[in-house]
C-alpha cells in the first residue's frame, strides 16, 4: 500500500515539475554586453494543443537547435491552447522584454485579431524570423466534374448556391480566406460562397461522401488521398510548382491564369520590446537552423518549403499581408 | 492479394520479442495514466511521443496504440472507485460502477469492468481485422444530416437517464446545451457567451465539467454526510469473484455492445464517449428491470465498459485506412505517426503492411496483457478506498486539479472546475440528475454543428434530413424510442 502511495506521489511530483519547468522566467534583458547569449533555458510557446502544425514546427525547431548544437541552452516547448492562439499570445504578451520567451505563429496571428478574437496582433510582438512556408490546396472528389480551378469557378459564378466548400477553421480564418482570396482573383462573387466549418477534422470525410464539393486545406493533407486516387487537387496557392513526388503534379492557381497566391508562413516571435541584441542573436540562429541539413530533412518529411525572413523583412511582409486580409474581410462583412 | 502475407508479417512484428516488450510498456503506461482521475489517453500519448523519437516505427506505433487502449481500459478504475472519471469514455461507467463500489462491491465492479473491457477489446480487434478494409466505406458514409440524426437518437435517452422527475432531467439537459454554446461558433466565427474573456473562446473543456459535476460534487457530499452509516460499506472491498448469475447478466450486454461500440467507434467524431452512452441507454431500454440502473446494476456497468473499449479499436479504422482522425485522441495519434515518418491513409495497408497489421495484431496481445495486469492488481487498487476519508477526499481534489491543469496549463480552468463543483453539489441537493447535463453537453455541440452544416449545404431546406437514407433510419429509431415509453405509460394507466 505504502509503495503504491509513494509511487503516486512521485508521479504527481513529476507532472508538477514538468508543468512548472520553464514557466516562470522573469523578464531580464542583459544590457551592455555587445553579444547577447542566452544563459537560461528558452521557452517556445505553441499556442495550440499537441500534434498540430504550430506544435510540430516548434518541436522540430527545438529538436534541431539542440541536436545540431546551434543553441546551447535548454529549449522547452510549452503548449498553451485556447482561442485559436489568443490564450498563448496573451501569455507571451505578458512577458514583455524577456529574451527567453518566444512563440511560433502563422497566418492566424493576422486573422484572429482581425476577427476580433484576440486583443493582441502581430504589431504587439517582436518578429524574430520566418522559417518555413506551406501552401493551400483545393481538392475535390476524384470523380467530380471539374478538372481545373477555372471550371470550378465558372460553375460558382453561374450558381454559387450549388457548391459547398468545407474547411477546418471558422469563417474569416485560414481555410476560408485562402479559398476566398483565390476565388476573388478569378472573379467569383465571394460574398456568395457557401462555406461550412468542420472542426472535428472530418472535412475530408465530407468530401469523400459527397456532402460537400470542395475541401480547402493544406497541401500535405491531400497527398495520401491523391496517391490512393480518392481525390484530385484542382490547384495549389504557391507561386511556382512544388517539388516532390505527387506534389509536382499539382497545378498552381497562377498557371491557370488566376493571379493570386496564398502562403501559410510559419515563424517565431518574441514578446513586446524584445531586446535588439537578443533578436539579432536569434535571427542568426534561425538562419543557421534554416540552412542546416537536419532541418532540410524535416522540411522534406512534412512537405514544407524553405522561407527565411529576418526580423525586418518579416515585419514588412506581415504589415502588407494584414492589409490584404483586412480588405478581404471587409468585403465579406466579417471584419470588426 | 497479399493481405494474408500482410497479416502474417503483422503478427511477426507483434509477436517478436521487441513487439511484445513495447506492447507491454504501452499498455502499462496507458493503464497507469488512464487510472489517474483527469489524465486520459491524450495526455498519455502526448507524453510518449518524444520517447519514440528515433525508434523503429512499427514497435513505436504498437506501443502508442497500447498506450491509447490501455488508458481507456484503466479509465474505469477512478470512475468506479472515486466517481472521478479520467476519460470522457468512462463517465457512463461511473453511473453504475460507483454505486456498486459504495455498496461494498468494489472488487466485483472492477472485475466486471476488466472482463467486459477485455471482451469488448478483443471482439472488436477481430472485427477490425476482418472488416477494416470494408469498413472504411462505412466510416465515410455519414454526412452531416446522418450525424445530426445520430446525436438526436442519443438525446432521446435523456428521460431514461433520470431517476425520478423527468422535468428535472430535462432542465438539467437544457443547462448542458446552454453551456456547450460558450465559445467561438464554428460556422460563423462569432463569439458566444464569452463575455470578452479569452479563456472562454474555445468553450469549456469536457473534463472540467465531468470532474466538477461528478468528482467535486461527490467530495462535497461526502464531507457533508460524514456520519452517514450507509457509507461504511464503501470501505469494504468485497470479493472480486463473480457468481454464475453475474456472468449470465454480463453475457448479453457484452456481446451486444462489442458490436455496437465498434460500429460507433468507426464513425469519425462519435468515438468511445458516445459509444458508451448509447450502449448504456440501449441496455437500459432493453432491460426488464430498468429501475436497477444507476443503483449498481451489473448490466449497466458491463455495457459502457464493453462499448468504450470496442470503440477504441473501431477508431483505428478511419485512422489507419483513411488517415482521418475521428477524435482529439486519434488526432494526436496521427501526429505520432507523422513524427515517425508513417503516413496513415488508404495506402498504408499496401505500402507498410507490417505496420498496419502489426498494430492490429498487437491489440490481441495488448488486451490479454491488460487483463493479466489488471485482474491481480484489483485488490490493491481497491484498497484506495481504505485510505482514511479525509485523506482520500484531499487526493481526489488534488487529482482533479492536476487533471484539469494538465489540459491547458491555465489557472482559469481551475476556477471553472470549482464553479462546476459547486453547481454539481447544488444540483444534487435539489436532486437534478447530472448525467443528462453531461449527455447534452457531449452531444449538443456536435448536433448543433451538424444541423447547421446540413442546412448550409441544402440551402436551408429541411428535406435534407429525410433524403439521406442513414439519417432517415436514425430519425425513425429516435422517434420510436421517444414514442414507445409514452405508449407504455398510457397503456399501464389504462390497465
Amino acid at each position: 500500500m505504502k509503495k503504491v502511495f509513494i509511487g503516486v506521489v512521485f508521479v504527481v511530483l513529476l507532472i508538477f515539475s514538468a508543468a512548472c519547468s520553464g514557466g516562470d522566467e522573469e523578464a531580464s534583458g542583459t544590457e551592455g554586453s555587445k553579444e547577447w547569449k542566452p544563459e537560461k533555458p528558452i521557452e517556445i510557446v505553441a499556442p495550440a494543443g499537441a500534434g498540430g502544425g504550430w506544435d510540430t514546427t516548434a518541436r522540430m525547431a527545438a529538436k534541431v537547435f539542440t541536436e545540431e548544437e546551434i543553441i546551447d541552452s535548454d529549449i522547452g516547448v510549452v503548449n498553451k491552447a485556447g482561442g485559436g492562439g489568443a490564450v498563448g499570445w496573451a501569455y507571451v504578451a505578458g512577458q514583455e522584454g524577456s529574451p527567453y520567451n518566444m512563440f511560433v505563429a502563422s497566418p492566424p496571428l493576422l486573422f484572429i485579431p482581425l476577427n476580433g478574437q484576440s486583443e493582441y496582433g502581430h504589431e504587439d510582438f517582436t518578429p524574430i524570423a520566418n522559417v518555413i512556408a506551406d501552401y493551400a490546396a483545393f481538392a475535390v472528389a476524384a470523380d467530380a466534374k471539374w478538372d481545373n480551378l477555372n471550371e470550378l469557378f465558372d460553375d460558382m459564378k453561374k450558381d454559387p448556391s450549388s457548391i459547398t466548400v468545407v474547411g477546418t477553421s471558422s469563417p474569416g480564418s485560414m481555410d476560408h480566406i485562402q479559398f476566398v482570396q483565390i476565388a476573388k482573383a478569378a472573379g467569383v462573387d465571394v460574398t456568395k460562397i457557401k462555406y461550412v466549418s468542420d472542426q472535428d477534422g472530418v472535412g475530408l470525410t465530407q468530401l469523400l461522401n459527397g456532402s460537400v464539393d470542395v475541401f480547402s486545406t493544406g497541401v500535405s493533407e491531400t497527398v495520401e488521398q491523391v496517391k490512393a486516387g480518392t481525390i484530385k487537387v484542382l490547384g495549389v496557392t504557391s507561386e511556382e510548382r512544388l517539388e516532390g513526388e505527387v506534389l509536382e503534379d499539382f497545378p498552381t492557381a497562377k498557371e491557370q491564369g488566376i493571379d493570386a497566391t496564398f502562403v501559410n508562413w510559419r515563424g517565431f516571435f518574441g514578446p513586446p520590446n524584445m531586446d535588439e541584441e537578443a533578436v539579432a542573436y536569434y535571427e542568426e540562429k534561425f538562419k543557421e537552423l534554416s540552412d542546416s541539413e537536419a532541418f532540410a530533412d524535416i522540411r522534406k518529411q512534412f512537405g514544407w518549403d524553405e522561407m527565411y525572413m529576418n526580423s525586418e523583412e518579416y515585419q514588412q511582409f506581415l504589415d502588407e499581408k494584414k492589409g490584404e486580409i483586412q480588405s478581404l474581410l471587409d468585403e465579406l462583412g466579417l471584419g470588426e | 492479394m497479399g493481405s494474408l502475407e500482410g497479416i502474417i508479417a503483422g503478427f511477426q512484428v507483434a509477436f517478436s520479442l521487441e513487439g511484445l516488450l513495447f506492447v507491454m510498456i504501452g499498455v502499462f503506461v496507458g493503464t497507469f495514466i488512464g487510472m489517474m482521475p483527469g489524465l486520459g489517453p491524450i495526455s498519455a500519448i502526448a507524453v510518449m511521443i518524444p520517447i519514440t523519437f528515433g525508434m523503429d516505427p512499427a514497435p513505436a506505433l504498437v506501443m502508442m496504440a497500447g498506450v491509447y487502449y490501455g488508458a481507456i481500459f484503466g479509465g474505469s478504475t477512478s470512475s468506479i472507485l472515486l466517481n472521478a472519471p479520467g476519460v470522457s469514455g468512462a463517465v457512463a461507467t461511473a453511473f453504475d460502477g460507483y454505486p456498486m463500489a459504495q455498496q461494498g462491491k468494489a472488487g466485483k465492479a472492477l472485475a466486471i469492468a476488466a472482463i467486459s473491457s477485455f471482451i469488448g477489446g478483443t471482439v472488436s480487434v477481430i472485427l477490425l481485422m476482418l472488416l477494416a478494409p470494408m469498413l472504411s466505406s462505412v466510416a465515410i458514409s455519414f454526412g452531416p444530416p446522418a450525424y445530426f440524426a445520430l446525436m438526436l437518437m442519443g438525446l432521446t435517452a435523456i428521460s431514461s437517464l433520470s431517476e425520478g422527475s423527468t422535468i428535472k432531467a430535462l432542465i438539467s439537459a437544457v443547462a448542458g446545451f446552454m453551456i456547450v454554446t460558450i465559445g467561438i461558433d464554428a460556422q460563423t466565427g462569432t463569439q458566444r457567451f464569452t463575455f470578452g474573456n479569452v479563456n472562454l473562446l474555445e468553450g469549456i473543456d469536457f473534463l472540467v465539467i465531468a470532474l466538477g459535476l461528478f468528482a467535486l460534487a461527490e467530495v462535497c457530499t461526502l464531507i457533508i454526510k460524514r456520519k452517514d452509516l450507509s457509507q461504511e460499506n464503501a470501505h469494504k472491498l468485497g470479493s472480486m469473484r463473480l457468481s454464475k448469475q453475474d456472468f449470465k447478466d454480463m453475457s448479453g450486454p457484452v456481446t451486444r455492445h462489442s458490436f455496437l461500440g465498434f460500429i460507433l467507434g468507426v464513425l469519425p467524431g462519435a468515438g468511445a464517449t458516445i459509444a458508451s452512452f448509447i450502449s448504456y441507454i440501449t441496455e437500459k431500454k432493453l432491460s426488464k428491470n430498468p429501475e436497477e440502473f444507476g443503483k449498481g446494476s451489473v448490466k449497466g456497468l458491463a455495457a459502457p465498459e464493453t462499448a468504450n473499449n470496442a470503440a477504441t479499436s473501431g477508431a483505428f479504422v478511419p485512422l489507419l485506412s483513411l488517415g482521418i482522425p475521428g477524435s482529439g485522441t486519434t488526432a494526436v495519434m496521427l501526429g505520432a505517426f507523422l513524427v515517425l515518418g508513417v503516413q496513415p491513409g488508404p495506402l498504408l495497408m499496401t505500402d507498410r503492411p507490417e505496420i498496419f497489421w502489426g498494430i492490429i495484431a498487437s491489440m490481441y496481445i495488448g488486451n490479454v496483457f491488460l487483463l493479466i495486469l489488471n485482474l491481480p492488481l484489483i485488490p490493491y487498487f481497491a484498497k484506495i478506498l481504505k485510505i482514511p476519508r479525509p485523506l482520500l477526499i484531499s487526493l481526489v481534489i488534488m487529482f482533479s486539479i492536476i487533471g484539469v491543469y494538465a489540459i491547458s496549463f491555465n489557472t482559469f480552468d481551475l476556477y471553472m472546475l470549482l464553479l462546476f463543483g459547486v453547481v454539481g453539489f447544488v444540483m444534487r441537493l435539489f436532486s437534478f440528475p447530472a448525467p443528462p447535463f453531461i449527455l447534452a453537453f457531449i452531444l449538443g455541440g456536435m448536433m448543433e454543428q451538424a444541423f447547421r452544416q446540413s442546412l448550409t449545404i441544402s440551402n436551408g431546406s429541411l428535406t435534407v434530413f429525410v433524403q439521406d437514407p442513414i439519417a432517415l433510419t436514425l430519425l425513425i429509431v429516435a422517434l420510436l424510442s421517444f414514442v414507445f415509453p409514452l405508449i407504455r405509460v398510457i397503456r399501464s394507466r389504462r390497465a
